[in-house]
Formats: structure tokens, sequence, C-alpha cells
């Protein structure tokens, strides 16, 4: 008899294992998986979108902001009238109306009909009590200064999955920053599949994105775009840019290209404009460049300011090659001053081959030149310099004075800005500060890179650009009774294996007031038309913008 | 045999006193959610309108904006500017 207790037991231990195990089969190994079906029918999951941050300028003006736009949307299933329907919604949306009528006439409880709709037209259709018609709350980018600082801001598209997304300049830089986290909530539906209006769950996850204010002033921003605009339909170029930039503090006062685009339509526009030229684009930076090659040659101290040039009274030959200067006047034993006043290429031919190639590398790399100056721009380059056994004895001689190397405008501006400031290379920024959700500002501090030269080159190599703007080719143009440090530059155009002589980008670049310098400014125009020369084009331009800052800035005039 | 029925008691007459709190509280709470709700639509109503106006005050005080309507009402740049570089002494010794 004991033995069929033992079998019974047995048994029913057995029975009861195997419903054990197949309730760990259900609750603990397909857990997610019912659990996720039991979701799906139970509700659907929502994004909940995340208001993007704001891009102020250094007076708190929101520059890039959102505003209130609606997606409209429908429900098919309670649309009586389709017909009718479809002919309101496309009237009023500006739509076509077959393809209103297409979505409505869809099987389905929700359709989205269209998205961006202002309020007004938000508030129209409300009134007409559409039945079946609704809106989702959504925001757009919206620019109060349209197209000011298009590509320096960038703009806002969409990724793969559909969600806001920053493209180019400071949208794409900072774009997590700026987007924030989007939030998660669930939708309930009956058993019909029908929702049901519920309170949406607010601990879900989504934050706000942080905005960010930038360093550019808005008024000097402003007076910069307008005074290039007059000057590229003065000039005829084909494009222009220019940059101001605090030598103290590598802020970005103002940044501007033309052509540009809008970013509100930037779909409407090639995108070759969507880049930023002026830390995108490379060019041979030709005289701009000499003031660098001088200060590296003056803190070797391989030449003072009197040194005289003993090569400098005729073209100079170099490897084959003959240099010429760019008017064909030629000064024998002139000095190191003169040559940056007269912009003498063969002055600066021997003032390369007196600093040497090594001297060359070791100085331009600390001066920032062939790699990111590290602002904080989406879509920086750099053209690294080539390593030294590829250098040839024209190649120093060229680079001396800016033909045969390829720079970009940031890094001149930046180059120019360290002679400003002392000797000391500030990293270039164009974001200040980040504001937080709750309002209070992180201030991000401006960044020392390097100090190429001693303070002692730097006020020498001030002198000279200071002498080089009151007696040189641009003295017609300079605003009187201000101390300006600069350069003018007349780049010639690589083209198919040789330069045009015709086409050239015409540059100016230096900083004012010239002893305390509250400002560094580069201005570039692309194949003026109406002289080829940066001291007829670029200079004016500059020192036209200098006055309106100097002015602005409330600094007098010293008198001559 | 008298202590575990008073204890008895008290408990009794404790859990009806907490049950009488209890609707009573939730009586007073239940339409908090409805004030809630209303207190809530409020707030969405003037963020809504405080939006739309930013909105028009930005346009408005952008320079773009500005400079239009300068223009538009006949003001140009300055072409002179004047300057006093010395001071003048306050007073002079003689």
């Amino acid at each position: 008899m004991t033995w069929r207790y033992r079998f019974v037991f047995i048994g029913i231990v057995f029975c009861f294992l195997l419903v054990v195990a197949r309730l760990f089969y259900w609750q603990v190994v397909k857990a997610k998986e019912l659990s996720a079906l039991g979701q799906a029918q139970y509700g659907t999951n929502l994004k909940i979108l995340p208001q993007r941050g704001e891009i102020k300028t250094s007076d708190g003006f929101p520059i890039a902001g959102n505003k209130i736009t609606y997606l409209v949307f429908a429900n098919p299933k309670e649309i009586k009238n389709k017909g009718e329907v479809s002919g309101i919604l496309a009237s009023i949306l500006d739509l076509d109306i077959a393809s209103v009528s297409a979505q409505v006439n869809l099987d389905r409880f929700w359709v989205p009909i269209r998205s961006g709709v202002g309020s007004e037209i938000k508030q129209k259709l409300e009134g007409l009590n559409l039945l079946g018609i609704g809106f989702n709350k959504q925001y757009e980018r919206f620019y109060p200064e349209s197209s000011m600082a298009a590509q320096l801001l960038g703009f806002v598209g969409k990724d793969d999955s559909g969600s806001d997304k920053g493209y180019f300049g400071i949208e794409g830089y900072y774009d997590r920053l700026l987007r924030g986290k989007e939030g998660l909530a669930v939708q309930v539906h009956d058993a019909f599949g029908r929702p049901i209006l519920a309170k949406m769950n607010h601990a879900s996850g989504a934050v706000d994105g942080q905005s960010l204010i930038l360093s550019i002033d808005r008024s000097i921003q402003f007076l910069v775009e307008k005074k290039l605009k007059e000057g590229i339909e003065q000039y005829g170029a084909t494009s222009g840019m220019v940059a101001v930039m605090e030598p103290k503090t590598g802020k970005i006062l103002a940044m501007v290209s033309f052509p540009a685009f809008d970013p509100r339509e930037y779909q409407n526009y090639d995108d070759s404009l969507y880049k930023n030229p002026f830390i995108s684009d490379l060019y041979e930076p030709g005289s701009t460049f000499k003031p660098l090659v001088m200060s590296s040659a003056l803190d070797a101290k391989v030449v003072t300011p009197e040194t005289k040039c003993n090569i400098c009274e005729g073209p100079v030959s170099v490897s084959g090659y003959e240099i010429h200067t760019w008017n064909n006047k030629y000064f024998k034993d002139i000095n190191m001053i003169e040559t940056i006043q007269h912009s003498d290429n063969t002055g600066m031919v021997f003032t390369a081959q007196k600093l040497g190639l090594d001297r060359m590398l070791s100085y331009l790399g600390r001066f920032g030149i062939g790699n990111d100056t590290g602002i904080d721009l989406q879509g920086e380059v750099s053209a690294s310099l080539k390593p030294k056994n590829q250098w040839y004895a024209v190649d120093l001689a060229t680079t001396g004075f800016g033909q045969g190397i390829s720079v970009t405008p940031i890094e001149i501006l930046n180059g120019i800005s360290t002679i400003a400031n002392e000797g000391k290379r500030m990293e270039p920024h164009v974001v200040e500060a980040v504001e937080n959700l709750d309002g209070t500002v992180v201030k991000i501090p401006p960044k020392l890179i390097d100090t190429p030269i001693n303070s002692q080159t730097a006020k020498i190599m001030t002198e000279i650009m200071i002498n080089a703007v009151n007696k040189g080719e641009a003295s017609w143009a300079r605003p009187k009774g201000y101390r300006i440090a600069g350069k003018t530059g007349t780049a010639s155009i690589p083209i198919q294996g040789h330069y045009d002589p015709n086409q050239t980008i015409a540059s100016f670049v230096g900083f004012a007031p010239a002893d305390n310098p509250k400002f560094t400014m580069l201005v570039i125009y692309n194949r003026p038309t109406t002289s080829i020369y940066g001291a007829e084009t670029a200079a004016p331009t500059f020192f036209k913008i200098a006055k309106s800052i100097l002015e602005y800035y409330g600094i007098p005039p010293e008198g001559e | 045999m008298k202590k575990p029925g008073l204890m008895i008691l008290t408990l009794v007459l404790v859990i009806l006193a907490l049950s009488v709190v209890k609707i009573f509280i939730s009586n007073n709470v239940s339409t908090s959610g409805v004030v809630l709700g209303k207190i809530q639509e409020e707030l969405d109503k003037y963020k809504f309108e405080n939006s739309i106006i930013s909105e028009k005050l930005y346009v408005a005080a952008s320079l773009t904006n500005v400079s239009k309507e300068a223009h538009d009402a006949g003001f140009i740049d300055s072409k002179s500017d004047l300057v006093l570089n010395k001071q003048i002494p306050v007073a002079i010794k003689q």
C-alpha cells in the first residue's frame, strides 16, 4: 500500500513542478514581451517634445527662439461630411484638396493634416467647431532678426526619426545642449482602440533644452552686415565676409558672410550656402599673413625693425622662380618697417629666409596656423602644414608673403589678434555662457592657448602695422585721429596650376585702438571687380566699420 | 476577561474614528482636482499669451525692424561728429 501513496505523491509533486516551470517561463522569461504586448493593447507611447533652448546675443535678445505652432490632425472616424471638411481645411491651410481628402478618408483614428500652423489660423479653425479636427502644440524655430547671422547660427532640421536636430554653426555644435530630452507618455485606448482622454504622466523625463548666451554684439553684427552688403555691391565682389573679435578674450563680436541663406526656409537654398566660409573655406591669405611671419622673425631676433634687406633692389630668384613685388617697385636696402609699409614681397622673402624653415614652422604652429582654432562652431576645417621634408626653398619664400599656404580666415584673425593681445593667443568662441532651466547662468571662461611671441615683440609689430596704415596704400581711407594697426592683402587665386592675374581675394586685417585694442577685424572680398586690390576695397570697408565700432564704444579720436 | 474586551472596543472605536476622518478628508480633497485643472488651464492660457506677446515684442524690438521704421520715419546716418578732445579746466591759477 505504501508504494501507491509514494507514487501518487511523486506524481502530484511532478505536476506541481511542471506548473511552476511554466509559470516561470511566462512570468520571467517572456515577461518583457508580454508587457510590451499589453502596453500596445492598452495604450501607445507618445513622445513629449521638449522646447529647444534659445540662442541669445550678448544683450539677452533671442536671435533664435521658439514660437508656438500647431499640428492640425483629424480623427476620420468622427468626421461626418468628409468632402466639405476637406474643402474647408484645404482652403484655410493652403493645401491641395486632394491630399487633404486622401488623409481624411483613411480608416484611422488619427491622421496628420499640416504642421507648423500659426495661432491665428488655429483660432480661425477652432472657431468653425469642426468635429473630428484637433490641434497638437508644437514649437518651431523663430528668428526675430530674420536672417541675421544665418551661417553663424546654422538651422534646425530633422533627424532620421523626425526629431528636431541642429545643423551647422551654433545649432549644430551645441545641438545636444539645445535640444533637451524627449519625454514619454502613454495614450490609453479602450477595447475598440479609441483614445481615452487621460492626464499625461508629467514624470515622463521630458526636459527642455538649455539656452545659450553668445558673445555676439547685436548692434555690431547689424552694422557689419549692412556695411558688408553695401561693400559687395559697391566693389562688384562675388562674395564677402567679415568677423570681429575681442583679442583679449577671444570673444567673437560679429561674424557675417554673403551670400547667405534664410534659416526659416533653409530648404529653399543651395546647400553650399549652409557652411560658414569664415571657418570652412581655405584660401591663400596673401599679405595679411606678413605680420605673422615678420613678428616671428622679430621675436626670434633674426631681424630687427631697422634690419636692411640686401636682396630687395629687384626681383628675387629662388630655385628658378622669380619673385616680384605687387607693383614691380623695388627699394634698395628697405628695412623691415618699410617692408610691411610697402607690402614688399622681396623683403618678406628675405625675412622668411632669415627665419629659416624650422623656426617658421614652429612659430606658425604656435600662431595656430595649420590647426583648428577650436572655435565652438560646427564645420571648422584647417589644412595641416606640410611635413618639413616636403618643403622646398621656394615654398619658404612664398609662405613669407602668404602665398602657397592655405588657411581659413579665422586662423588669420586669430593670429593677428595674438599680436593685438601682447602675444597671447586666445581660443575664439561664440558662446559666452549657458543659461540653465532655472535661470542660472554658467559663464564659459576665456582660454589662453599659447604665447608665440613676447609682449615686446607684439608692441613693435603693432607700431609697424600702425605705420603701414598711416603711410601705406590704404592710408587714404583711414579715419583721422585714431591709431589703427592693420595690413592690406591682395592674394592671387590659384586656378589650374597657375595664378589668375585678374582675380584676387582682397582683404584687410587690423585692430583698434592700437594701444588698447578693443577689437580685431578681418574683411575679405572674393573677386572684387571694381579693383583687385585690398587697399581699394577691403580697407575702406574695414575703416568704415572700425569708425562705427569706435563711436559705438564711445572711444573718441585722439587727434593726429 | 475584561481587558481583551476593552482592547477590542478601543480598536473598533479607533477604526470608526479614522474612517470618519478619511471620509471627511476625501470629501474635501475630491474637488481639488477640478480646481487644480482650472488653475493649470489658466496657467497654460497665460503662458500661451506670453509667448504670442513675446513673439510680437521681439520682432518689434529687432534691429531689422527698428532700422526700417527709422528709415521710414526719415532718419539718416550721421555724417559729422563733434568731438571735444581737451577738457576745459575748472579753475586757472593766476
